[in-house]
């Protein structure tokens, strides 16, 4: 059976697939816990029944018993140096079983493994573990292949790959959706969709989890959307374990009820999961009779997916924003992260952009003195987990965009292929094989035409080229072009032109840069944002530009209103109503505070950044640094800690006080001590630690951090102190107070042994404990002298240890 | 047979906590705590930067329980979890699922150098964050496990459990560590059982038929 068969036959008719093979192989006789495939070939007549039944019962293709036929699974039991010579005899036996009215599908299912960018097996490991499957499988003469019951669109892509780049044979994908329409890794089915059957799956569709109802519901959701005829293999309803073993709860009539409705909705290719059987089997081909398939019937939308999210660019839909930011040109901190192999800045500019209102991201990486290929496809890999939205690969180098393309769990969008060679030769056919939507630049090797004419002429000839490699219209989007109007003020309206001539004649979808439009000019924003509603008006579906700039967001938003993309205007009702519960409330309040006031209501409001500013203005006043200590830093602290006891401040607001109270304390401390020189510093010390064998620190550190805001000074002696240690700082300080932190259970017995050596030795320190797992009691059981809860408990506790 | 065959591992866990819970955490309550509407989004910006420093990773493994009394369960890689509670938690368990997460070490080394050097109260911030987010990481997983086992007619006890709590002694996580090759997630552990980096979480449950 060749593709064309394939095709041909599903033209006329419903392809019948089999029912389960498991829970049969188990009602005949297979026992638990072997390998179902070893079992089979022990006892090959027990197969050859099963499948002889499906295809008597009205199945037109019956799966290979290979479930567990991949190289991991059979390692399980052993077997793994066996994976051809087991899938080469499985296929047999399904061969003869099918006899000659019957086709024989290989069936390739996942792993149980988890492939990177969201498991940890490099995407190559998967394409070869399954191409070693395929391999046995074609030596076994299957007609065809069933990439089934997968959880991960990207393992889904690696068996896809692995069948591709083994034969021609048709190539069906069928993924696995819970009840919530999703796949376990969070694909919806619409992109599913449009992942698989751009990378060639000629069919697609869903199988197991839910029953029949559910399964509907995304038939219903990809039909309109595919190119390629769709499968359904539901189970019979819902699973329960009973006595230790699996069951559903659905009978084959009602199973059989479902029929038409799947039919009706769009499916090409019907049969049974889990729980199904010959008899279920014998209903569909009764309820089939007299009903015909139906085609695919594709709209006409570009559409680009990531592994959670498509996103469809049309002249009806909203202008799409690729987000321009992930790009280091221009970025020296960018630079730096991808230098280091670091990405946080990445992840940065990924959540803000899509927050701002990116649709898609684009992703360049390209900058001297990094490897290129690497670092994209380490940004790919993190973005395709951080962020839903799809991406735009962006680089001039066709290797690097391969390397991208090949592990990216999506339906990419290509920046950009031009009529230059390189890219016709080699970067359309790379793009074709991962079936990439792209970014038609209409320039070549002689350079950017002037006119917009030459320009249309440019996008026939790539066009001509990519269609021969399977392409439309609807795959590609075409750069206008945007040259500077300060060095040649006619390059906009010719911009404007091809916008115009791709909408209303040739029918492709287009794309603008913005910036480059205004380069020279003063107020560059104004040329930018006229430029762009300019471009919507000519028909623009897509702009890459910096989605933080709010005058260009809020101009695409208004005309996508005016151009009616918008419906209802809701979006734009949504972003400006957002917007404007954001803007604070102008205040009207008159700034009458004096110098000291405003020292107080900075300590209130743990304003570190202006108490330096308002300290200096208060001692210009002539107010005695004692005065702002005594009469303002002191009582708007103990204001602080009583909001903070009264839960109205919450931990950051307490810490980010005392902070303050620090910087001022800072500033002041040198001038308090010229006031009162000679006096003898009497600040209160404290030895403060976290215990042996602990390393949980950071409760100690606040502590400490309070304690010395309070003016307590502080020996932090840090985490995995032993009690000789800390006995020998509190003796060497001769600290009144010594601090204790644990935060497990095993290490809060050390504090005991802390206690016992202070005493041992004689010392003089109250002792005061605190962490998750102690408390009140447990200080007293001990011989402690106190507990406290928290941090600003604990500056409680010390002065009152303290005697303050 | 490699003994970690069967481990599932995942490298980027999109799990994203409760913001509710990272305020209690800090102890914001609901009713009393008073934030103005800059604290607030400068709040929101500083566990958004938080976020984005985790880098949140887990793994998990199933295992069949080879033997339960009331005092202890064994499963049948030969670990025994000593503990009257979680062996009543498995009461109806046929396998257990053993899994851990972590959020890496670039948020655990900053919420140090803020705490210490810079901005303490974004160090809590980062602190509360990290932890949630690791047991966000968890709770992720869990969903993911109940998805996966939910065609078979199980899913997971409705609680887990972890070493440290109750009666099952924190020096269990040194067996889970091990069983769970938690070296592969750039985890290690310390003679007293605890795990570095320090946001990362351990945790135990059953495996049982749906109802």
């Amino acid at each position: 059976m060749n593709r064309k068969d394939f095709f041909d036959f599903l033209k006329k008719n419903i392809l019948v697939l089999d029912g389960a093979t498991g829970t049969e192989l188990q009602k005949r006789g297979m026992p638990n816990g072997v390998c179902p495939e070893m079992w089979v070939i022990e006892n090959p007549d027990v197969i050859v029944d099963i499948q002889k039944d499906y295809i008597n019962a009205g199945s037109n293709a019956v799966y290979t018993c290979t479930f567990g036929g991949n190289r991991i699974k059979l390692s399980e039991f052993g077997l793994g140096d066996k994976v051809i010579e087991i899938n080469r005899k499985l296929a047999q036996l399904s061969r003869k079983a099918a006899g000659e009215k019957g086709f024989v599908a290989g069936d390739l299912a996942p792993t149980g493994r988890f492939v990177r960018p969201f498991g940890d097996m490099p995407f190559e490991e998967a394409v070869d573990i399954y191409k070693e499957q395929v391999k046995g499988l074609l030596e076994g003469g299957v007609d065809f292949f069933v990439i089934e019951t997968m959880m991960d669109i990207q393992e889904a892509r690696a068996a896809l790959l692995a069948v591709k780049e083994s034969c021609d044979l048709p190539v069906c994908v069928s993924m696995t959706f819970d009840e919530n329409g999703r796949t376990l890794t969070g694909t919806d089915p619409v992109s599913a969709l449009i992942i698989l059957q751009n990378l060639g799956a000629d069919a697609v569709g869903c199988n197991c989890s839910t029953g029949p109802q559910d399964m509907i519901k995304i038939i219903r959701a990809m039909k309109p959307y595919a190119k390629v005829p769709l499968l359904a293999k539901p189970n019979a309803g819902l699973p329960r374990l009973i006595d230790g073993k699996t069951r559903f709860d659905m009978e084959p009539y009602e199973f059989g009820s479902y029929v038409k409705e799947f039919v009706e909705t769009g499916v090409n290719l019907l049969g049974g999961c889990c729980g199904t059987s010959p008899l279920y089997i014998e209903q569909i081909r009764k309820n089939i009779e007299g009903l015909s398939p139906i085609p695919p019937q594709p709209k006409e939308i570009c559409a680009v997916a990531s592994a959670r999210k498509t996103v469809f660019v049309d002249a009806n839909e909203p202008v799409v924003v690729v987000g321009e930011r992930i790009n280091p040109s221009g970025k020296k901190n960018l630079q730096e992260e991808l230098r280091q192999g670091m990405t946080s800045l990445v992840r940065q500019f990924a959540i803000e952009q899509v927050e701002k209102g990116a649709n898609i991201l684009d992703v360049n990486v390209g900058m001297p003195g990094i490897d290129e290929k690497e670092t994209m496809v380490k940004v790919v890999e993190l973005l395709s987990s951080i962020s839903d939205a799809p991406l735009c690969l962006d680089s001039s180098s066709p290797e690097v965009i391969e390397a991208a393309l090949r592990i990216y769990p999506g339906r990419a969008l290509i920046n950009s292929i031009s009529a230059e060679k390189v890219k016709i030769e080699k970067l359309l056919p790379i793009a074709a094989k991962y079936g990439a939507a792209f970014i038609l630049l209409p320039l070549s090797d002689a350079g950017v035409p002037k006119s917009a004419e030459e320009r249309c002429q440019i996008v026939e000839e790539v066009f001509n080229e990519a269609s021969k490699q399977g392409y439309t219209k609807k795959d590609i989007i075409v750069d206008g072009l945007v040259m500077t109007v300060s060095a040649e003020q006619e390059a906009a309206l010719e911009t404007l032109k091809v916008i115009e001539w791709c909408t209303k004649s040739f029918g492709c979808g287009t794309i603008v840069g913005l910036s480059n439009v205004s380069f020279g000019m003063p107020e560059r924003a104004w040329i930018n944002s006229a430029f762009l509603a300019m471009a919507i008006g000519y028909g623009l579906t897509m702009a890459i530009l910096n989605p933080s700039s709010e005058t260009l967001m809020s101009i695409k938003m208004a005309s996508d209103v005016l151009k009616a993309k918008d419906k209802n205007s809701k979006k734009y009702i949504e972003h400006f109503a957002a917007l404007k519960s954001d803007k604070p409330a102008a205040s009207e309040k008159k700034d009458t505070a004096s110098p000291v006031e405003k020292v107080y209501e900075a300590v209130v409001k743990g304003d570190r950044e202006n108490i330096r500013k308002f300290i200096d203005n208060a001692l210009k006043d002539g107010i005695e640094p004692s005065v702002i200590v005594d009469k303002h830093l002191i009582p708007a602290i103990t204001y602080v800690g009583d909001l903070y006891d009264k839960k109205e401040y919450f931990l950051p607001q307490l810490i980010q006080s005392a902070e303050t109270m620090k910087e001022a304390f800072g500033i002041l401390e040198p001038l308090l001590k010229k006031e009162s020189e000679g006096e003898k510093d009497n600040k209160v010390r404290v030895v403060l630690a976290t215990v042996k064998g602990d390393i949980h620190d950071i409760g100690k550190n606040i502590v400490g951090l309070m304690l010395r805001n309070y003016g307590f000074e502080v020996y932090d002696l840090g985490k995995d102190v032993s009690a000789e240690e800390i006995v020998k700082k509190a003796k060497e300080t001769n600290a009144p107070i010594i601090g204790l932190s644990a935060l497990m259970t095993t290490t809060m017995l050390e504090m005991r042994d802390v206690v016992n050596l202070v005493r041992k030795e004689g010392l003089d320190a109250k002792i005061m404990i605190g962490g998750a797992v102690v408390n009140a009691d447990y200080a007293k059981e001990i011989g402690a002298d106190g507990y406290s809860e928290d941090a600003y408990a604990a500056v409680k506790l010390a002065s009152k240890l303290a005697g303050i | 047979m490699d003994k970690y065959t069967g481990l599932k591992f995942f490298e980027h866990i999109p799990a994203v906590p409760d913001n509710g819970m990272i305020l209690t955490r800090l102890g914001y309550r609901k009713t009393t705590t008073v934030l103005d509407d800059d604290y607030r989004k400068s709040l929101m910006e500083n566990i958004n930067k938080g976020l984005m420093l985790c880098n949140t990773k887990g793994v998990f493994g199933t295992f069949k329980i080879a033997k339960r009394d009331e005092e202890s369960v064994e499963l049948d890689n030969g670990v025994v979890l000593k503990s009257r509670s979680l062996s009543k938690l498995l009461s109806s368990s046929m396998d257990v699922v053993l899994m851990a997460s972590t959020v890496g070490k670039e948020i655990v080394d900053r919420i140090v150098d803020e705490v210490n050097n810079k901005d303490a109260a974004f160090g809590v911030i980062l602190d509360a964050v990290a932890s949630e987010t690791a047991d966000a990481a968890l709770d992720w997983m869990v969903d993911f496990i109940n998805k996966m086992i939910r065609r078979e007619g199980k899913k997971l006890t409705k609680m887990r459990y972890s070493p440290g709590y109750g009666d099952l002694p924190l020096s269990n996580q040194k067996l889970i560590f091990d069983v769970l090759n938690l070296e592969r997630l750039g985890i290690s552990i310390t003679e007293r059982f605890m795990l570095v980096p320090e946001k990362s979480v351990i945790a135990i449950a059953g495996v049982e038929g749906v109802d």
